[in-house]
C-alpha cells in the first residue's frame, strides 16, 4: 500500500469534529437519562423507607391484637374489616370475573369479544371514588352504610381486574392442546375447564391476587360506604372499620400518637401489599403460561 | 382461535349449552353491574337538572342548594372549580410523570446493567402498588410542606413575579395547593408510566437498533431516532393510561389540595379543588338536592375516563397490542 492510500484509510477512520459531538451528546444524554431515572426512583426509594421508620416505632404485638379502644390502642378491627371485606368482595368477583373472561375468550364470537374487550377496559377505566357513589347511592339507602355495601362497591372494582388478566392468560394457552382434547372427544366445557383452566391456573390466580391486592388498598369506595366504625364486630351488616379508612381518618389528626399509628397502619398495608405482589412475581415467574 | 376449534364446537353435546349459558351469564353480571352503575348516578342527578341547567352546572362555581317545604327547589351548584382542578392537577402530573417516566423506562430497557435493571424493575413495580392513601398520609405529613418551602418558593419567586397564576405571598403560603396535589399525582403515576413504557420499549425489535447502530449511530441517535419513534404510539397509550388514573384520583388529591370548592384560585399555589375529592368529602350527611349535584360530579368524572378510554381504543389500540392493564 502506498503511503496516500495509508492516510486516506486513516482518514476515514478519524473521529471529525461532528463525529465528536455526537459522541458527547450521546456520554451526556446518557448522564441525563440515569440522572432522570434516579429522580423518578427517589420518592419511590423514599416513601417506602419513610414508611418503615416512621411505621416501626409503634408496631408491636399488641398494636396487631388490639381494637381501637383498647389500652395500648390498637388496629385489630380495622385489619379484620379489610380482610373480611376484600374476602367478601373476592367471592362474589372471582367468579364473575373468571367466567366472564372465559366466556370472551373461548366461546364468544369475534365481534363480542372484542366489544366485551372494550367494555373491560371501560369499567377498568371507572374511578373507584364512582363506584363507591354507586353504592352510596343504590346500597346504602337499603342496607345502610354497611360492610355489605363496601364490598359491592370493592366487587365493581375488582371484576374487571380479574376478567381483564383471565382473557390475557387464556389467549397464551395454545391452541394445540384443546384442539388435541377435542380430538379426543372430550366436549368443548370439559376442555375449557380440564385443559384450558387448568394450564391457565397460575394466571387466572395472578388475577385474583391483583384483584385483592387492588381490594385491599381501596379507600375512596369505603369512605362512601362502610365508613369507619371503632366496633370489634364481624358484622357485615353494620360499619365497618378497614386498614386505608384508618390511615386516612388518623393522617390529618392534630393528635401525634394517631398520626404515629397511621404511619403504622400504613406499613403493615404495605407489608400486605408487598407479599401480595411478591408472590405474584414468583408464581408468575414459575409458571410456564401467564 | 383456531378455526379446527371453532368446528368442533358446533357439534358439541348438550352440556355445553349449559357451561355456555352459565358463563355467558356470568359476563351479563358484569356488564348489569356496569350500566348498574352508570344508571344509578344518572337516576340520582335528574332532581337537579330541572333546577340546574346542565351547562352552568358545568361552567359555573358555587355549592349550595335546598328544597323548600313547598317543593320549590333552589340550586346554585356549579361544577366548574372541580372539575378545573381535576384537570389542571392531572396536567400538572401528566406533565411530570411523561417525560421522568419514559425516560427512566429508556434507561431501564436500553442502558442499565442487568444487575441495575432487575431491582429498579421491582422496585418501581412494587411502589406502583402503594395504596393511594399511604401516598397521601406521606404527602401530607412530609412531602407537602417540602414542597412548598422548595420548588413551590423557587416558582414563585422566580417566573412567579412575572406570570401572575404563578405567584405566591410570601408572607402566608397556603398549607394546601393545587400545584402541590399535582406533583403528588405525578408521584404517584410515574410507577404506572415506567412499567408500561418499559414493556412498550422493549417489545421494539432488537434488529431496528442494531440495523441503525451498524449504520455507525449512537447509542442516543438510536433511542432517539428509531427506538421512542417506533414505540410512539405505545408510549402515548402509556401516558393515557396513567392520565386517566390521575383523573379518577381520590385520596391523595383530597389529603393536599385543600377543598376550595368555591371558586377557581388565582394562582396554582393556592387551595383548589377535585371532582373526585368533592365526592368523597360531600356525601356525609347530604340533602337529596346535594346528592343529585354530587351525581352530577359523579357523570362529569365518568364522562372524562370515557372520553379517554375511547381515545385510547380508537387511536391507540388500533397501532398496538393490549397496553397493560390499570391497576
Amino acid at each position: 500500500m502506498s503511503e496516500n492510500q495509508v492516510r486516506a484509510a486513516a482518514e476515514l477512520f478519524e473521529k471529525t469534529p461532528r463525529d465528536l459531538r455526537r459522541q458527547r451528546v450521546n456520554r451526556w444524554m446518557r448522564r441525563l437519562v440515569a440522572a432522570v431515572t434516579g429522580l423518578a426512583v427517589l420518592p419511590l426509594i423514599g416513601v417506602t423507607v419513610l414508611i418503615v421508620a416512621k411505621g416501626v416505632g409503634s408496631l408491636s404485638l399488641s398494636f396487631l391484637l388490639n381494637g381501637p379502644l383498647g389500652s395500648p390502642p390498637g388496629i385489630l378491627n380495622a385489619i379484620q374489616g379489610s380482610l373480611l371485606m376484600t374476602l367478601v368482595a373476592t367471592l362474589m368477583s372471582a367468579p364473575i370475573g373468571i367466567a366472564g373472561g372465559v366466556y370472551l375468550n373461548e366461546y364468544a364470537s369475534s365481534r363480542v369479544s372484542a366489544i366485551g374487550e372494550y367494555f373491560i377496559d371501560v369499567m377498568l377505566g371507572v374511578p373507584s371514588i364512582l363506584a363507591g357513589l354507586f353504592a352510596y347511592l343504590a346500597v346504602v339507602p337499603i342496607l345502610g352504610f354497611s360492610g355489605w355495601a363496601a364490598t359491592i362497591a370493592l366487587s365493581v372494582l375488582m371484576v374487571p381486574v380479574v376478567m381483564r388478566t383471565t382473557q390475557e392468560v387464556m389467549r397464551l394457552v395454545p391452541a394445540g392442546l384443546r384442539e388435541a382434547s377435542l380430538a379426543l372427544g372430550v366436549p368443548m366445557w370439559k376442555t375449557t375447564i380440564f385443559i384450558v383452566c387448568r394450564t391457565a391456573f397460575s394466571g387466572l390466580l395472578t388475577g385474583v391476587v391483583l384483584a385483592i391486592s387492588r381490594g385491599l388498598g381501596e379507600t375512596a369506595p369505603l369512605l362512601l360506604t362502610s365508613l369507619g366504625s371503632n366496633d370489634q364486630s364481624l358484622n357485615l351488616g353494620a360499619p365497618m372499620n378497614a386498614m386505608t379508612v384508618v390511615i386516612y381518618n388518623y393522617a390529618g389528626s392534630s393528635d401525634p400518637k394517631l398520626v404515629a399509628q397511621a404511619w403504622t397502619t400504613a406499613l403493615v398495608l404495605f407489608a400486605i401489599a408487598l407479599v401480595l405482589n411478591v408472590g405474584v412475581r414468583f408464581k408468575t415467574v414459575n409458571s410456564r403460561v401467564a | 382461535m383456531a378455526e379446527s376449534v371453532r368446528l368442533a364446537r358446533r357439534r358439541g353435546p348438550s352440556g355445553d349449552a349449559a357451561f355456555r349459558a352459565v358463563i355467558a351469564a356470568a359476563f351479563l353480571v358484569a356488564v348489569v353491574l356496569l350500566v348498574a352503575v352508570i344508571g344509578t348516578i344518572w337516576q340520582w342527578s335528574t332532581p337537579l337538572w330541572p333546577a340546574e341547567n346542565p351547562l352552568t352546572f358545568f361552567t359555573s362555581s358555587g355549592w349550595s342548594g335546598s328544597v323548600a317545604d313547598d317543593g320549590t327547589v333552589t340550586a346554585a351548584f356549579g361544577a366548574w372549580p372541580m372539575i378545573w382542578g381535576t384537570l389542571v392537577t392531572s396536567i400538572i402530573g401528566i406533565a411530570v410523570a411523561a417525560p421522568i417516566g419514559i425516560l427512566a423506562a429508556v434507561y431501564l430497557v436500553e442502558f442499565a446493567p442487568r444487575r441495575l435493571s432487575a431491582p429498579l424493575t421491582f422496585l418501581v413495580e412494587i411502589t406502583a402498588a402503594i395504596p393511594s392513601v399511604v401516598i397521601g398520609l406521606w404527602a401530607l405529613g412530609d412531602l407537602s410542606p417540602r414542597l412548598r418551602d422548595s420548588i413551590e418558593w423557587w416558582i414563585a419567586s422566580s417566573i412567579g413575579q412575572i406570570i401572575p397564576w404563578l405567584s405566591e405571598n410570601p408572607q402566608q403560603p397556603s398549607d394546601t395547593s393545587v400545584f402541590r396535589a399535582g406533583i403528588v399525582l405525578a408521584i404517584m403515576i410515574t410507577p404506572m408510566v415506567v412499567a408500561v413504557g418499559r414493556e412498550v420499549i422493549r417489545s421494539v425489535p432488537q434488529s431496528l437498533r442494531e440495523g441503525f447502530v451498524g449504520m455507525g449511530a449512537t447509542e442516543w441517535e438510536t433511542i432517539w431516532k428509531v427506538v421512542l419513534p417506533t414505540a410512539r404510539i405505545g408510549l402515548i397509550g402509556a401516558v393515557l393510561l396513567a392520565f386517566g388514573r390521575a383523573i379518577g384520583e381520590t385520596i391523595a388529591v383530597r389529603l393536599v389540595i385543600g377543598m376550595n370548592i368555591s371558586s377557581v384560585p388565582p394562582t396554582l399555589f393556592q387551595s383548589g379543588a377535585s371532582v373526585a375529592a368533592q365526592i368523597a368529602g360531600g356525601v356525609g350527611e347530604a340533602s337529596p338536592i346535594e346528592k343529585g349535584a354530587l351525581a352530577g360530579l359523579g357523570l362529569a368524572l365518568f364522562a372524562m375516563t370515557f372520553i379517554l378510554s375511547l381515545f385510547v381504543r380508537v387511536f391507540i389500540r388500533r397501532a398496538v397490542g393490549a397496553p397493560a392493564r390499570a391497576s
